[in-house]
């Protein structure tokens, strides 16, 4: 079995999955990652990721434009974080809980709307869609072996890997991401600046609901040709560890979302190699990494302070 | 020049000031915080707004910075009608304002913080021109701070001087403190009015927010007294006394010392030897601190915020691991044992923050009670808890500590700060109490609280209780104490007998300054 | 007492109970008026959908005793939440414990298959309860001593237990029945059947379990200094911790009753209506009972009445699709939107007291 992994052209299969399935990972950890930083914990990515994939599924079998379904998916994701927002930082409502229900909400909704839509279709004719495919870059995908790992990818995965150091430029270089780094951990120094604390979290949080809905587009659009019940399979809630497990910095959240990809990429070709383990414990592999992983980092250091605290101006 | 203390009619003599309220009225939901204040500001002058806790100064100070929007009234500057919506405006008309508690970023370094959300020309961060303004300022007023150093790295101190900072890189013609002096050493202190007698050289004003009486006698060229959300008067401070202020801040006499009968001294009920802690932040806070509290004896620790009190406190009551040391009482070695067991030893504890550490908001007054007590017959029978025993006892403690409720069901978020630290207290002071530990027990209190809980700890030393009292407040320390204790940077410092001390010298060696002959 | 001493906190002001009812009923409201909508897409009837709601739910009463039955599994977890919720313990695994629950019970079954129904059904309610206790506790255990969020655990249980199940269901998995082409076990005996209370309808003795669970979870919560810990904990931990409560006790004790609750409610839909143990057991009864219980409010009585209210749903809507075609799967869809509209509701019922302070 080992050889037959070590083989030059399995190794890179899995790596180019690596890169592919890290995709709605990184998209959703990045764009949680500045949520987070204006103090916003959003628990309701993986409901936002599972309505954008139904949204952009149904957009594109009723258009056939992958360009529609991606901008429905970023309208889905930022409607649904529309409503966290306006919880959360207007109504001030408890976080966590507002989560939830929109995680509940999603689940319901696209079910039910599912069911409406595609009602008479027999297990035969399952509705399914023209995917994205890979856009080769020139020159660089001609390189043996990385070539294949990295530029020979679909659009939205390299637009995932090139938002990791341009959010991070923007969270350190400029004077908006200053103010949601602050906003963060002390959000009354940032209301004393005169900053409208309340604009720049729905900023804030919107921009991680349009990057959770790209990737629950991507869910669907981007490789699955059919759209199933609760087919975000847990990848929100993944993204959500991600960026604990990467200490709030994006390089460690590329190397987390890399790593969680990674398992998954392995545990897939594995079953295609025809192991002999039970493919259910593959299958469950990422989830038992998700709680060892974050068994290991409990210093938590650099978590936002003010993260999951409505901020109200005190009386008195 | 002639001064008319009426400011009224000073202001019909057509005196522009710099900024000026004109019967504002600010109310909150449960509140009514400024009720038609008139106050102003001359430019080139210190004037001090003084009042109790909950007079309403840093309320009127809010709604001058544009924080809070006033009711009713009007917000002059330079005589030109105002609506200011937001601090930015009073930012932009050139107001600063250092609060009370300080709105640092604290894992962000001082100039990101000075930085955040100033005006500024292009979206990337250019810290090479703010870093030269603020080296100028730096050299002005002849502060010394490290520009890249995050905030949680600096003493209490230096983070006031950023919030200074923040003011001053803003342009700022009128800066508002609020109770600076609270976390300051005496020498610290000293040094803040120079630098805002400087200031003032400098053509700025200042509003000096403060309940310290000898205070505004010595940095104030006028001040207004608050109490109870109205202005009392406004005078020269030339022209008044401590006492006439105390009664215009008070509305009553005021008696400025406490009884304390002589009391013998009892035996060592409580050792601390060698207590060792860590920070928050992994650093070394406590080294090594020795301390005997004896029965019958009002030991204080006297000392600035940020030189481990907060880790003392915590050490002793089991909240917080000591790494090393030990703790004894009658015989028995309690260091990091649990809360609940340290309790049961007989060692009780008032709390700094009432709120966050010793009541539920969400309880009502009978179930606060019981807090700590709820697994202690008779409280409780078998596996349930005995209701009727605790109403009985709540019925009781709420007659004899005075507790004014509407009802014992009555959730204690309605009630009033000295309420609150009344229910503490009849919680905290039950029979079978060895020790008590008091962390700034008159904080945020009024006058009439404060001398009602210095009563109580001084009846608990007539009946043979070791209290160590842990206060920024150096007047409740000479009030109370029969040892004082001073720490400064984790360690004991040195320990004088109440009557051998003076403020003087404690507050030398609050600041750490030891002389040869001392430890 | 200066009037003007008030207290600095962030706390929001408590609703009243009209309040409370004010805002039950407007998320019913809006929830009925949303479901209106979404049928019409379903191009149906709203109000032929929702009489076939009603009949299919309280028709008859068989159809009653069927809501009951229903409902059963829902008050469990609903209890199951409210327990830990109270005491801010964000636990998600109601869905994973229920199953945990249903293993325990089969386990136990298989175990003991032989002895008679007096002391194997007791036997198999202490198995279920211990196996989705345990589930429970480790997520406790996992926060306090590793500090890992109980909401992330609880998810990510639900799916490790989910592909454990699906192994002991597969083909070669230990507990598949043989020959079948379905995952799933065979038959459990008689002798382990949950009794009936009534014959001719499905309602079982789970559903006086699920009774007395809630009078057991009230006691504990208003009447014992567990209780008060908890519900301290909740609402202060900091000041908990200083006033002695051993915060880590309440947490991982919390989570093993809230699992075990969560485990009779699987193991009560095994024996007491399904005879057998399958995937599909749960049609999402773990996530249905957080809204229970967040429209009880966390009393642990309010339970009962939302618990029938969403078994209602659930029993009604199989009529409805018969009746007008409206998939069933529009009861998640309603349970979703009624858990918005609470909560938007309460956050009105709050929207006057805290607007007076904005400049």
């Amino acid at each position: 079995m080992l050889d037959s992994l070590l083989q030059a052209t399995i190794i890179v299969n899995i790596l180019a999955s690596t890169v592919r399935i890290a995709t709605p990972l990184l998209l959703g950890a990045m764009g949680e990652l500045v949520t987070e930083r204006s103090g916003v914990m959003n628990l309701g990515i993986e409901g936002t990721m599972l309505m954008s994939s139904f949204i952009a599924f149904l957009v594109a079998f009723e258009t056939n434009s992958i360009i529609l379904a991606v901008g429905a998916g970023m309208l889905t994701g930022a409607l649904m974080s529309l409503i966290m927002a306006f919880m959360a930082s207007t109504m001030k409502v408890d976080q966590t809980v507002t989560g939830l229900s929109l995680n509940l909400l999603a689940s319901g909704i696209s079910l039910f709307w599912y069911r409406v839509a595609f009602k008479g279709t027999s297990t035969e004719s399952i509705p399914t869609i023209q995917t994205m495919g890979s856009v080769k870059i020139p020159i660089l995908g001609d390189i043996p072996y990385l070539g294949e790992i990295f530029f020979n990818q679909g659009l939205l995965t390299y637009l995932a890997f090139i938002m990791v150091p341009v959010i991070a430029f923007f969270l350190y270089r400029t004077y908006t991401g200053l103010a949601i780094r602050s906003l963060g951990e002390n959000p009354r120094a940032v209301d004393m600046k005169g900053i409208n604390v309340t604009r720049l979290q729905y900023l804030s949080v919107i921009f991680g609901g349009v990057m959770s809905g790209l990737a629950g587009a991507f869910i669907t659009i981007g490789t699955t040709v059919r759209f199933l019940p609760e087919i975000s399979a847990g990848r929100g809630w993944l993204a959500l560890v991600i960026v604990i497990a990467g200490n709030w910095r994006a390089g460690r959240i590329l190397l987390a979302a890399l790593l969680f990809a990674f398992m998954d990429a392995f545990q897939l070709q594995l079953q295609g190699i025809g192991i002999q383990i039970p493919f259910q414990i593959l299958l469950a592999a990422p989830y038992v990494l998700a709680i060892v992983v974050l068994m290991g980092s409990r210093a938590r250091s650099l978590a936002p302070r003010n993260l999951g605290i409505p901020y109200i101006r005190e009386e008195g | 020049m002639e001064l008319n203390n009426d400011p009224v009619t000073a202001h019909k003599k057509e005196e522009t000031y710099l900024l000026e309220a004109v019967q504002l009225t600010k109310r909150f939901p449960m509140v009514l915080a400024n009720d038609r204040v008139d106050f102003n500001v001359r430019r080139g002058e210190i004037h001090c707004l003084l009042g109790e806790n909950g007079a309403g100064k840093t309320t009127l100070a809010e709604c001058l910075y544009g924080f809070y929007k006033p009711e009713e009234g009007d917000i002059r500057f330079n005589g030109r009608c105002v609506n200011l919506s937001s601090p930015n405006d009073a930012i932009h008309l050139g107001i600063g304002m250092v609060h009370q508690h300080f709105v640092l970023v604290e894992p962000l370094s001082v100039i990101e913080n000075i930085v955040m959300g100033t005006d500024h020309k292009g979206v990337l961060l250019d810290f090479a021109a703010t870093e030269k303004k603020l080296d100028s300022l730096c050299l002005l007023y002849d502060v010394k701070i490290d520009l890249n150093a995050k905030i949680w790295q600096l003493s209490v101190g230096e983070q006031q001087w950023v919030e200074i900072l923040k003011a001053l890189y803003t342009g700022v013609k009128l800066l508002i403190l609020d109770e600076p002096t609270a976390v300051l050493t005496p020498p610290e202190a000293e040094r803040l009015f120079s630098v805002l007698q400087r200031m003032k050289d400098e053509g700025l004003s200042i509003i000096f927010i403060t309940h310290r009486l000898k205070e505004v006698m010595q940095v104030s060229d006028r001040v207004t007294v608050l109490q109870k959300g109205r202005k009392v008067a406004t005078v020269n401070t030339k022209d008044v006394t401590t006492e006439e202020l105390a009664y215009m801040m008070v509305g009553r006499k005021v008696v400025f010392q406490v009884n304390k009968d002589e009391i013998k001294r009892g035996d060592p009920i409580l050792q601390l030897t060698n207590l060792t802690a860590k920070s928050d932040m992994g650093l070394e806070a406590l080294h090594g601190v020795n301390l005997v509290i004896h029965q019958s004896e009002i030991l204080s620790v006297a000392g600035v915020a940020g030189n481990g009190q907060k880790e003392l406190f915590e050490a002793l009551i089991g909240v917080r691991k000591a790494t090393a040391g030990d703790v004894i009482i009658a015989g028995k070695n309690i260091v990091n044992n649990s809360p609940r067991k340290i309790a049961n030893e007989g060692i009780s504890h008032i709390p700094d923050d009432r709120i966050g550490a010793g009541l539920i908001a969400d309880f009502s007054v009978e179930e606060n009670l019981i807090l700590g007590l709820e697994e202690n017959p008779p409280y409780r029978k078998g596996l349930f808890l005995d209701k009727s025993h605790i109403k009985k006892y709540a019925e009781e403690s709420i007659a004899q500590y005075d507790i004014v409720t509407p009802s014992m069901k009555q959730r204690t978020s309605y009630l009033s700060g000295g309420n609150l630290q009344k229910v503490i207290l009849a919680r905290e002071l039950r029979q079978s109490l060895k020790v008590l530990i008091a962390n700034q027990p008159s904080r945020g209190l009024d006058v009439g609280v404060i001398e009602y809980v210095h009563k109580q700890l001084l009846e608990m030393r007539r009946n043979g209780i070791g209290i160590l009292l842990i206060s920024e407040d150096l007047d409740e320390i000479f009030t109370l104490s029969d040892r004082i204790a001073v720490m400064f940077r984790g360690k004991i410092l040195k320990i004088f007998e109440a009557r051998e001390a003076n403020i003087e010298s404690i507050g030398l060696l609050m600041a750490g300054i030891t002389d040869k002959e001392t430890q | 007492m200066s009037p003007v001493d008030k207290l600095k906190f962030e706390k929001r002001d408590d609703i009243s109970p009209l309040g409370r009812t004010a805002a039950i009923v407007v998320a019913l409201i809006a929830a009925m008026l949303v479901s209106a909508i979404l049928i019409k897409l379903a191009n149906a009837s709203p109000l032929e959908a929702f009489i076939n709601l009603f009949k299919g739910a309280f028709g008859n009463k068989r159809a009653i005793l069927e809501t009951l039955t229903k409902s059963t599994p829902l008050i469990l977890t609903g209890l199951a939440t409210v327990i830990a919720f109270r005491g801010k313990i964000w636990s998600i695994g109601q869905e994973g414990q229920f199953f945990l629950g249903a293993i325990g019970g089969y386990w136990a079954y298989r175990i003991f298959e032989g002895l008679p129904a007096a002391a194997l059904v007791p036997i198999v309610i202490l198995g279920a309860f211990l196996v989705g206790a345990f589930g429970g506790m480790l997520a406790g255990l996992l926060k306090a001593y590793f500090n890992v969020d109980v909401i992330i655990s609880t998810v990510m249980g639900n799916y490790i237990i989910d592909y454990f199940l699906s192994f002991m269901l597969s083909g070669s998995g230990p507990w598949r029945e043989p020959g079948s082409y379905y995952q799933q076990t065979a038959e459990i005996t008689e002798n382990a059947y949950y009794p009936l209370l009534f014959a001719n309808a499905r309602i079982h003795m789970g559903f006086l379990i699920a009774i007395a669970c809630s009078m057991i979870v009230y006691l504990i919560l208003n009447h014992t200094p567990f209780g008060y810990q908890l519900r301290a904990f909740g609402s202060n931990p900091r000041a908990a911790k200083f006033k002695g409560i051993n915060t880590n006790k309440i947490i991982i004790l919390t989570m093993f009753i809230s699992g075990g609750l969560a485990g009779l409610a699987g193991t009560g839909e095994l024996f007491g209506v399904q005879y057998r143990l399958r995937p599909d057991l749960s049609p999402g009864y773990g996530y249905t009972g957080i809204i229970v219980a967040m429209l009880a409010g966390l009393n642990p009585i309010g339970v009962i009445p939302a618990a029938i209210l969403f078994g209602a749903l659930i029993n009604g809507s199989a009529q409805m699709r018969i009746a007008t075609g409206v998939p069933t799967a529009l009861t998640f869809a309603i349970q979703a939107i009624v858990l918005l509209s609470l909560l938007s509701a309460q956050v009105l019922t709050r929207f006057r007291v805290r607007r007076v302070d904005h400049a």
